[in-house]
């Protein structure tokens, strides 16, 4: 009997890393550099690109794929093309067959984005990488006939275009003027906005820049004598030193988790208070996020470490933090199954862009496809048995 | 038995849950239609399992321009016609139409005609319908029609012919409205057309300048009497037709070699003059002289000039790679050679530009893997040794495009939108002065070139804008831009500018460059270009003319450069195309056979092989350099002009 049963274990073990092993993966990153996108296909053991998708419609010009996403029906994807004259496009792309099937423009420089299964409409922030630190906006998108229905006003340099599981609230962060925005994704209004800086600074950061400040000495500071003239472009400008990056929401609770950039560390916000309830002190530069669909771990990529970060958000532990394979850690995208955190990895210069398989459960890096340069948006499109 | 009971059973268990799962927007407005300047409060509840349920509905305007909804649900009507609104709350969604009527028509506005006009010469109406909301209706039927057809009728262009002498009344009309223009047809005391111009005899695309005069039997000048100029003409080219073109002001050129005939007419007095146009005949041979390749990343844009030790040297960029720019030795063009590069955190290095006297070499930035782009200055005064002095990136940190040199100033264009001045005359310690900026609704900009104090910037759709940096003519400066003159044209695809000071003619134009890919997107093979060269007259600055065309058939403009007479242009897959645009400038430069020679950079060895795209072309110590975007760095040399009318005398 006992040695029935450990057959039947065995065959039981056997058929679920069979099965395990035997999905696929489909992955969609973009190179921006390259005015392409890859889909990427991984088997359980390998990834490669398996089709280069050009993009955009000038040789001559690169018009910077960058945000990249799947409609919740996993029919079509959507990418956002940073440069125009000068507005950025939308492009409506049909899953599988890869045609473009309808565009819009948006604003300046859109980048990230998603589509809200409560609305069907697609969130996407126009990001404003030109310098000018003034608030941008959130395009607003209705999907079915590729029309732009409303630009909400966020802060300067948006990003991280996230919504919540079920599709009310839609989350971005200002990178440069430091905030976090939640906007009905029903009226599109923005209904909170949460000042970063300030937050970070309510218990610990506070007190060491106060104490920094507090040693300065002004009284032998002559100001007068300082040359003010070449600061006009400086003017209104605000540089936030949490500098977010990112936002993803908890699939289940109502908390976030914000990539502070300029801070090394992400900040877990919970949205009924509106208070930072923990701080993950994380590897150099944090940029993106993304949290298993069960709601029990999150990946951070850090891009100026070139490392992604693994936590178990109930122990608030970072359970592995792994070398990617080049510089330039950018976007993460995680499996249905919650088994495996698909990495965007830019490069420098020529490099070739390439996107790193991790499996979360090893917490190892299985493989790395290549693709053109500068990988960038990522988006999850299906898992599928052979 | 059995199985119908079970089916009742199947039916009875799903009905409720399809009821469950119906929930729609119930739209309470009942009407629909409203009229420009109306608002509206849209109103809309849920229905769930055929219950109206709380939950709030939210209203989108599809067509933001002719409705707008606003977010208290007011839709606020602009512009007549039918506007999709979608209505949304949790999970459900609803579009319905909404439709803004034309308002009723208000007036029909007629231009004013002649008080006098005689009899057999025409009249063109001309009117504008405008509704109640002040706006005006394009492509309104109006009919019109003559009270008096002996003395004149209408036709439904608006084109009076007169005959005989009396009056007569237009009437225009629609819906109701009209609008009445009474004539006055004189006799028509026109005996005699003079017709005069210089010379009868002229190449292909010289222009003639002809008057005509109106006289009466007594040989009196009939100042207002209307001449209308047409032509006529006969190829020499049996396969050709006679083309040209001509202007109501009496200006003519003429394509095609051969027989023209240039009529002025009034009433039934006219008169002719006939022309002999003879081939333009620039067409020069142009030979390959040597090529610096780069066959393992696209080449962007480049710069010749004479180094301090004399010799000759260039400077090219690159595009979608790892940030290099070339340096190379082209004093012998049959030799060009790669002497230094630069490389920097960067994809693309679009532009380069090189200051007046060689020292400083400015390139810019896209692509940079810390995403802060803006343009880095180098110290070329060694060419065989360059090194980077600075880096600028403040405001241009999306990535700088192009960038123009000019008497220790950097121009570079930001944002798509706008250029700022930056000061360089301390290179290690660059700052922005200024920055010119238009302030149209969705304003975008491509480049910027600078001469004699004056920025010519492309600005798509808002064309070409002449700004005063320095020159005087509006008391602008590097700190203080000051634009002073501009010229959009309809494709709004403007994106490059170059100024042309016509010695021979005293006349000022500025040649327009379009950039279009019509053809659509090959990333692996061979791409074709669309799109032409503008030539707009801006002798008189308040008022220019766009005046003649440049266009290759199948392929487009790109960078340009005028030297003496000549223009030499990149045309991507066209090549470079050499021009002769001397003399007064109008109409069609390549019918008029003004084209002296192309070459087409042709590369099996290329970055993509056989597939030519130039980017940029520059004269220098009588060579053509020019850059292509799959085979590097080339130069050529068109052969010397054959003196004219010389006979060569045979042994």
């Amino acid at each position: 009997m006992k040695r029935t049963r450990r057959v039947l274990f065995a065959l039981i073990v056997g058929l679920t890393i069979q099965v395990a092993h035997s999905q696929n993966y489909y992955i969609y990153v973009t190179a921006e550099s390259e005015d392409e996108v890859a889909l990427v296909k991984f088997d359980g053991k390998k990834a490669e690109t398996i089709k280069r998708i050009p993009v955009g419609v000038w040789p001559a010009e690169n018009e910077g794929p960058h945000g990249i996403t799947v409609s919740p029906d996993k029919k079509h994807w959507y990418l956002s093309m940073a440069h125009g004259n000068p507005y950025g496009t939308l492009y409506k792309f049909e899953t599988g067959t890869d045609k473009v099937v309808g565009s819009t423009q948006l604003g300046l420089f859109p980048a990230s984005m998603q589509i809200s299964e409560t609305t069907g409409l697609l969130y996407c922030v126009n990001f404003n990488l030109h310098g000018d630190m003034v608030p941008s906006t959130v395009s607003v998108v209705d999907v079915d006939e590729m029309v732009e229905l409303d630009q909400i006003t966020t802060g300067a340099m948006p990003h991280g275009s996230r919504l919540t599981s079920d599709g009310l609230k839609h989350y971005s962060v200002a990178m440069m003027s430091g905030e976090l925005f939640e906007i009905d994704a029903l009226q599109l209004k923005v209904s909170k906005k949460f000042n970063l800086d300030e937050a970070g600074m309510e218990k610990m950061e506070k007190m060491e820049g106060m104490e920094k400040m507090e040693e300065m000495d002004h009284s032998k500071m002559d100001h007068s004598k300082m040359d003010h003239s070449k600061m006009d472009g400086m003017k209104g400008m605000k540089h936030s030193k949490f500098k977010p990056t990112w936002v993803s929401p908890h699939p289940t609770k109502d908390l976030v988790y914000v990539a502070g950039n300029g801070s090394a560390q992400v900040y877990e916000v919970d949205t009924k208070n509106w208070k930072v309830t923990r701080k993950f002190e994380t590897d150099k530069g944090p940029y993106n996020i993304d949290i298993t669909p069960d709601g029990k771990k999150m990946v951070v990529s850090y891009k100026t470490a070139a490392k992604t970060g693994i936590w178990d958000l109930e122990t608030g532990k970072e359970l592995a933090r792994l070398d990617n394979s080049q510089k330039v850690t950018h976007g993460v995208a995680i499996s249905e199954d919650n088994r495996y955190a698909f990495v965007s990895v830019e490069g420098i210069g020529d490099d070739p862009g390439m996107m790193d398989v991790i499996d979360l459960e090893e917490l190892k890096l299985v493989d790395t496809a290549l693709l053109g340069k500068q990988a960038g948006g990522i988006a999850f499109w299906k898992q599928e048995k052979e | 038995m059995k199985n119908l009971s079970r089916l009742l059973w199947a039916v009875l268990l799903i009905a409720p849950l399809t009821l469950s799962a119906q929930k729609e927007i119930v739209i309470e407005n009942k009407d629909l239609t409203i009229d420009v300047g109306e608002k509206v409060q849209l109103s809309a509840y849920i229905m769930e399992d055929g219950k109206k349920v709380d939950g709030a509905v939210v209203f989108r305007s599809r067509a933001r321009k002719t409705i707008f909804v606003d977010s208290l649900g007011i839709a606020h009507a602009y512009k007549p016609g039918p506007a999709s609104i979608i209505a949304f709350g949790a999970g459900v969604r609803k579009n319905f139409e909404m439709t803004v009527n034309f308002p009723p028509i208000a007036e029909i506005k007629i231009d004013a005609i002649p008080e006098r006009i005689y009899a057999g010469t025409p009249v063109q109406l001309k009117y504008t319908v405008i509704d109640k909301a002040g706006l005006v209706r394009e492509g309104a039927d109006v009919k019109m029609t003559s009270n008096n057809e002996k003395v004149a009728t209408i036709d439904p262009f608006g084109n009076i012919s007169t005959s005989v002498p009396g009056r007569a009344t237009i009437t225009a009309s629609i819906e109701g409205i009209e609008n009445t223009v009474r004539l006055n047809v004189v006799d028509n005391p026109i005996v005699k057309i003079e017709l005069d111009a210089e010379g009868n005899e002229a190449r292909t695309g010289d222009v003639f300048h002809f008057t005509a005069k109106a006289l009466d039997k007594n040989g009196n000048h009939i100042e207002d009497a209307p001449i209308y100029f047409s032509f006529t003409g006969i190829s020499d080219d049996v396969s050709s037709s006679a083309s040209g073109l001509i202007k109501q002001d009496g200006r003519f050129v003429a394509d095609q070699a051969g027989m023209y005939t240039v009529t002025a007419s009034c009433g039934v007095a006219s008169a002719q003059k006939t022309l002999k146009i003879n081939p333009r005949d620039v067409a020069r041979k142009i030979e390959l002289v040597g090529q610096g390749s780069v066959s393992d990343k696209h080449t962007s844009d480049l710069w010749i000039w004479e180094g301090q030790d004399g010799r000759d040297y260039a400077v090219t960029g690159t595009w979608g790679a790892d940030g290099t720019a070339y340096f190379w030795d082209v004093t012998d063009p049959s030799n060009i050679y790669k002497i230094d590069s630069v490389q920097v955190d960067a994809r693309t290095v679009n532009d380069v530009k090189v200051s007046e006297d060689g020292n400083i070499t400015v390139i810019s930035r896209e692509g940079a893997s810390n995403r802060k782009n803006g343009l880095v200055i180098i110290d070329s005064s060694n060419p065989r040794d360059v090194s980077i002095i600075s880096t600028f990136d403040e405001n241009l940190t999306g990535g700088v495009h192009n960038v123009f040199i000019d008497k220790g100033y950097v121009y570079a264009l930001s944002a798509g939108q706008k250029y700022y001045v930056i000061n360089i005359k301390d290179p290690k310690n660059p700052f922005a002065v200024s920055k010119f900026e238009l302030d149209t609704p969705g304003r975008a900009i491509h480049d910027v070139w600078i001469e004699d104090g004056i920025a010519y910037s492309s600005n798509w759709s808002d064309g070409i804008q002449l700004v005063d940096v320095g020159n005087g003519i509006a008391g602008g400066s590097p700190e203080n831009p000051v634009q002073f003159a501009s010229y959009a044209y309809p494709s709004g695809a403007n994106h490059a500018a170059f100024p042309y000071r016509q010695k021979s003619t005293g006349k000022f134009y500025v040649i327009g460059g379009d950039e279009i890919f019509p053809y659509g997107l090959n990333m692996k093979g061979p791409n074709m270009a669309g799109g032409f060269l503008h030539f707009i007259d801006f002798t008189d600055l308040e008022n220019p003319e766009e005046i003649a065309r440049f266009a290759i058939p199948f392929a487009g403009s790109h960078n340009f450069w005028v030297d003496g007479d000549t223009l030499y242009v990149a045309f991507y897959n066209g090549g470079v195309r050499v021009v002769d645009i001397s003399g007064e400038l109008m109409g069609d430069l390549l019918a008029q056979g003004r084209e002296i020679a192309f070459i087409i950079p042709n590369d099996p060895e290329g970055y993509v092989p056989n597939a030519p795209f130039t980017w940029g072309a520059q004269l220098h110590k009588g060579h053509i350099f020019y850059s292509d975007w799959n085979s590097g760095l080339w130069s050529a040399k068109v052969e010397p002009p054959k003196p004219g009318n010389v006979k060569i005398q045979k042994k």
